[in-house]
């Protein structure tokens, strides 16, 4: 299995490297591009989630205020559209700052309800402070400039920022870092006896996390041409968490392949649609109760199964001599 | 300064809500260590399917009441079965938050799919003219609900064997299932329990919170605000957690206007937080492991 | 088996050809409907949805347009905008429809519009936002229900001049819709030389209105005119009044006087005393009957309604048969589906007749609603789908 991963890889880069030639319409790159920006958020959203094990199903929130910021400077200020995005990705993750000292030193449901109210209150303010954010008419947000502004070239660039927060995380998850996050899921307290940073490794990862949700806001703000409230309700914060537990918790080919299914197949199945956010959480409670590792997971293990890998034993060799000396000078 | 006054009263009307919420959260956290996403939704049930009876099939309200409650107490019961009960045998900490937060959604989506989701009206349970102003049912009957309820918990932990069975289990589950307690069982019955007590606030606060599917969430945040206030596994604590929020959130929405509302709750909540992590009357947890 | 001549098969084979090619030749006029049937703002968009089918229907059951067949494809859109834009752009690059009708809710259209404009396709829009048309940004985007405005300046001058009333409280809900005609009501009425003597912006789920009117009331508010399409707000208003034994008038939204509102009220005579824009189209007449048009357009719908009495508004069925309507219209004007001469067809296009309203666009007017077309009716004086005016006294 170790081996044909950089071919998967390659196949994966590939296909998405020339997507806008065998799509078979702007419609499908447009899911494609819709694909990309949800997973700029939910790559980092990932790293909190999957590894860190901080359930937050607010990131909508931040997701809105990425989307507002560039609207705002790039939009009404006339701002360079790549400066736009550096502030939102900025003010995203201070936002994730500010939101993540007080509420990451509380345990699993306190966080999960600060994260749930946070999304609520950002709602309320891109109401209440309508000469900002143009209240609940909402504000149009500018395009990006050549050679992004064609649906092709926006695709590549959503791609190119997808790739990146995975490359990047990718690269998180395998260090000692990574290794802490998921200790800290595990088991918080080990984590800490064992010289995990437990709060500052938290606090990283959640401000990545919001600087991945300000640049996916600018994305997605800019696709969607045209913003308001209402484009970001409750669930759509419900649905990155949802994507990433059922892609697997702890890895990042599981979650993609999450969200990406999940983003195209109400498209795709419109009986789904109709369920909408009932679908989700049945999905959801499934994969709890039965793959609680997560669908990728469950790929993995069938692929082990048919090429099974070979046993690495590590013999012990207790050495008796030293142990018998050891004693022998205890009793002394 | 009547405006005020029925402000006021209203905020102590729904402040009452949440604390009704708040214990039906202590209700299954006493026996599981669990707090369930589900709980606002219980009284989200008891409302909808209270007024459901009622206008739909043409129930008496006292009928009504009794078949609400019995749904509710189904649907906590359900809750143990499928989210708890299998969740809390493994090892993983959070599991129950997903598995809980899976449940809600679903029921509170199969609600608003099935019932719609504009708020709709509860019909009136006492014969009384709506011109009544601070007096009027909608505002007294959540109130006297959440201090019976309060009251009955009460006498009921303390006076009935089965009552001693859930704070037996509440102290340390491992040494009542020692010393032959079926948990298992405690455990549902607590789950039912606070079913039925959610269904019940629910029911009786309707005239005001109406018979909307989207307060499930609302109770949920809203109670578990009430509860951290207060201080987790304590039911008077719940209360004054509940009239606190109840009473602010009226009285800022009288005074700055209502777009601020879930700002100032969260607002009361990180305040406690910091200054008083264990809530008012809750005790300081000293054992992370 | 005695073989079949060859010349037969040759026959065959030669007319299914033609019938395939003129098939093609002649191949569905694709209409695109982003209808919100599910979701918080579903009842006006299941009754625009009736009219809609109808009419596609009808005009297929007569020959189509142009020998063309009409084809409908509707995506639910469940009031979500995300979803509007998705299906929006599955319409035109998966489904390459024709013409574009909706969204229906204003939220939706926002993104919409600019999308469809981009694509170059002629789109009905059925959204009052003012922002929804214009003539040089989306130049194929033709309005057929009248805009925000039509609705809130006869409603003002009923409060104003007819009820004779200068303390008004404006309520506007915290939803895009209702946040943007609060605004726009109060500058109308500050062009009229009226301050409102109170505003507020009320989330529509909140259930205890008390506190808003004891203020209003404070205020020395002598008319309430609220703008918000949420029925529940809405009926919570009047029973509030009622409660409060404020027997304030109340002049605004349509929705004020929608059938949803009356399983609501706690008393039936809270409808009293509320006055609500609506249409001369249905709206009966001193003698109780409705314009010939819209009795025409009821009579044929009825016995899809099981022949009952109608307990919906039925204009939103008049405003869904008419988007169809205009667009074969426009398709005849054009003599082909060439999005240009679509755009010019409609921009020469004066007094077209329909159910709902009598529509003349130009170039410089994409909104082709006439003012003249609204009325205020009376609240509680809804009867099979149509309305009372209200007194001009």
């Amino acid at each position: 299995m170790k081996h044909s991963r950089p071919a998967l890889l390659a196949a994966l880069l590939f296909a998405a490297a020339t997507l806008p030639w065998w799509a078979g319409n702007q419609y499908q790159l447009h899911l494609a591009t819709l694909i990309s920006a949800y997973w700029v958020l939910i790559g980092g959203l990932n790293l909190v989630v999957g590894y860190a094990g901080q359930l937050s199903i607010g990131h909508v929130g931040l997701l809105a205020i990425g989307a507002y910021c560039f609207a705002i400077l790039a939009g009404a200020h006339g701002v360079h559209p790549a400066l736009a995005v550096a502030a939102a990705g900025a003010l995203c993750g201070l936002c994730g700052l500010l939101l993540g000292l007080p509420s990451l030193r509380l345990p699993g449901f306190y966080f999960a309800m600060a994260t749930a109210a946070f999304s609520l209150i950002v709602t309320e303010m891109s109401l209440a402070l309508g000469g900002l954010t143009g209240g609940g008419v909402g504000i149009a947000v500018p395009a990006f400039p050549p050679p992004f502004d064609t649906p092709q070239g926006f695709y590549y660039l959503c791609a190119g920022a997808a790739l990146l927060v995975t490359w990047l995380t990718g690269n998180a998850a395998r260090g000692t870092w990574g290794r802490g996050l998921i200790a800290i899921r595990d088991s918080q307290v080990t984590a800490q006896a064992v010289g995990v940073p437990v709060f500052r490794a938290k606090l990283v990862a959640f401000v990545a996390s919001g600087i991945a949700a300000g640049l996916a806001g600018a994305l997605f703000g800019a696709l969607q041409s045209y913003i308001t409230p209402d484009t970001f309700p409750f669930d759509l914060g419900l649905f990155f968490f949802v994507c990433i537990i059922i892609g697997g918790r702890g890895s990042i080919v599981g979650p993609f392949v999450g969200t990406a299914v999940l983003t195209a197949l109400p498209e795709l199945v419109a009986p789904l649609a109709k369920l909408g956010t009932f679908f989700y959480g049945l999905l959801l409670l499934v994969v709890v109760l039965l793959v609680p590792e997560g669908i990728g997971r469950l790929v993995e293990a069938a692929i082990r199964r048919f090429r099974p890998a070979r046993e690495e034993s590590v013999p012990v060799r207790p050495d008796l001599a030293r142990l018998a000396a050891a004693i022998r000078e205890g009793r002394g | 300064m009547d405006g005020l006054l029925i402000a006021i009263v209203s905020g102590v009307a729904n402040g009452a809500v949440y604390g009704a919420t708040a214990l039906a959260y202590n209700a299954m956290f006493s026996t599981s260590k669990v707090l369930s996403v589900t709980t606002g939704h219980l009284a989200m049930l008891g409302g909808v399917f209270g007024a459901w009876f009622i206008t739909a099939l043409g129930v008496p309200a006292w009928l009504a009441l009794a078949l609400a409650i019995a749904v509710g107490a189904l649907f906590g019961l359900l809750t143990e079965l499928i989210a708890i009960r299998r969740v809390l045998a493994r090892s993983d900490e959070h599991l129950w938050l997903l598995s809980t937060l899976a449940l809600a959604t679903m029921v509170s989506q199969a609600v608003g799919l099935w019932w719609g989701t504009e708020p709709k009206p509860f019909p009136r349970l006492i014969a009384q003219d709506d011109t009544a102003g601070p007096l009027d049912q909608k505002y007294w009957l959540p109130v006297l609900v959440a201090l019976l309820l309060a009251g009955l918990l009460e006498l009921f932990y303390r006076r009935t064997l089965y009552g001693k069975l859930f704070v037996a289990m509440s102290e340390d589950a491992f040494a009542a299932r020692a010393r032959g307690i079926p948990t298992d069982l405690v455990r549902a019955a607590s789950y039912a329990l606070a079913g039925a007590m959610g269904a019940l606030a629910g029911f009786a606060a309707a005239q005001l919170t109406f018979a909307y599917f989207a307060i499930g969430l609302t109770l949920t945040l809203n109670g578990f605000i009430a509860l951290a206030v207060g201080g987790l596994g304590s039911n008077p604590g719940a209360l004054v957690g509940g009239l606190v929020l109840g009473v602010l959130s009226a009285v800022t929405t009288y005074f700055i206007g209502g777009e601020f509302q879930q700002t100032v709750a969260v607002g009361l909540l990180m305040i406690v937080l910091l200054v008083r992590p264990q809530g008012l009357f809750g005790h300081p947890d000293v054992r992370p492991v | 088996m005695p073989r079949r001549p060859r010349w037969r098969h040759v026959a065959l084979a030669a007319a299914l050809w033609l019938a395939a090619n003129g098939a093609a030749a002649q191949s569905a006029i694709k209409i695109g409907w982003l209808s919100s049937l599910t979701g918080p703002l579903s009842s006006a968009a299941i009754a625009e949805n009736q009219g809609v089918q109808f009419a596609v229907e009808e005009i297929n059951n007569a020959g189509g347009v142009l020998r063309r067949r009409l084809e409908l494809v509707t995506r639910d859109t469940a009031s979500d905008p995300t979803k509007a834009v998705n299906f929006a752009k599955q319409l035109i690059f998966a489904d390459k429809v024709d013409f574009i009708i909706g969204p229906v809710n204003s939220g939706e259209s926002l993104p919409t519009v600019p999308i469809v404009a981009h694509a170059g396709i002629p789109n009905i829009v059925i959204g009052t936002l003012e922002e929804l048309t214009d003539p040089k940004k989306y130049p194929r985007a033709f309005r057929a229900i009248n805009t925000n405005r039509q609705w809130i300046q006869p409603a003002n001058h009923y409060a104003l001049d007819v009820l004779k009333r200068r303390k008004v409280a404006v309520i506007g809900d915290t939803t895009g819709y209702g946040t943007a005609s609060a605004k726009t009501a109060t500058e109308l009425l500050e062009k009229a030389g009226v301050t409102p003597v109170y505003s507020t912006l009320i989330d529509p789920n909140k259930t205890d209105l008390t506190d808003e009117l004891n203020k209003a009331r404070a205020a020395g508010a002598d008319v309430l005119m609220p703008w918000s399409a949420a029925t529940g707000l809405l009926a919570r208003l009047l029973n509030t009044r009622g409660a409060m034994q404020w027997n304030v008038p109340i002049v605004g939204h349509p929705a004020l006087m929608a059938p949803p509102v009356k399983p609501l009220l706690n008393k039936l005579e809270y409808w009293d005393n509320v006055y609500a824009a609506g249409y001369v189209s249905t709206t009966y007449d001193a003698k109780g009957r409705l314009p010939p048009r819209t009795q025409a357009l009821m009579d044929k719908l009825r016995p899809r309604f099981g022949g009952r009495e109608i307990d919906f508004m039925f204009w939103w069925v008049a405003l869904g048969y008419d988007t169809v309507k205009i667009i074969e219209h426009a398709i005849k004007t054009a003599a082909s589906t060439d999005p240009a001469a679509i755009q010019k067809a409609l921009e020469n296009t004066r007094n077209f007749e329909g159910v709902y309203a009598t529509y003349s666009w130009g170039p410089d007017a994409r909104n082709g609603f006439p003012d003249h077309s609204i009325v205020i009716n009376l609240g509680g004086s809804f009867k099979d789908g149509s309305y009372r005016a209200a007194p001009l006294r």
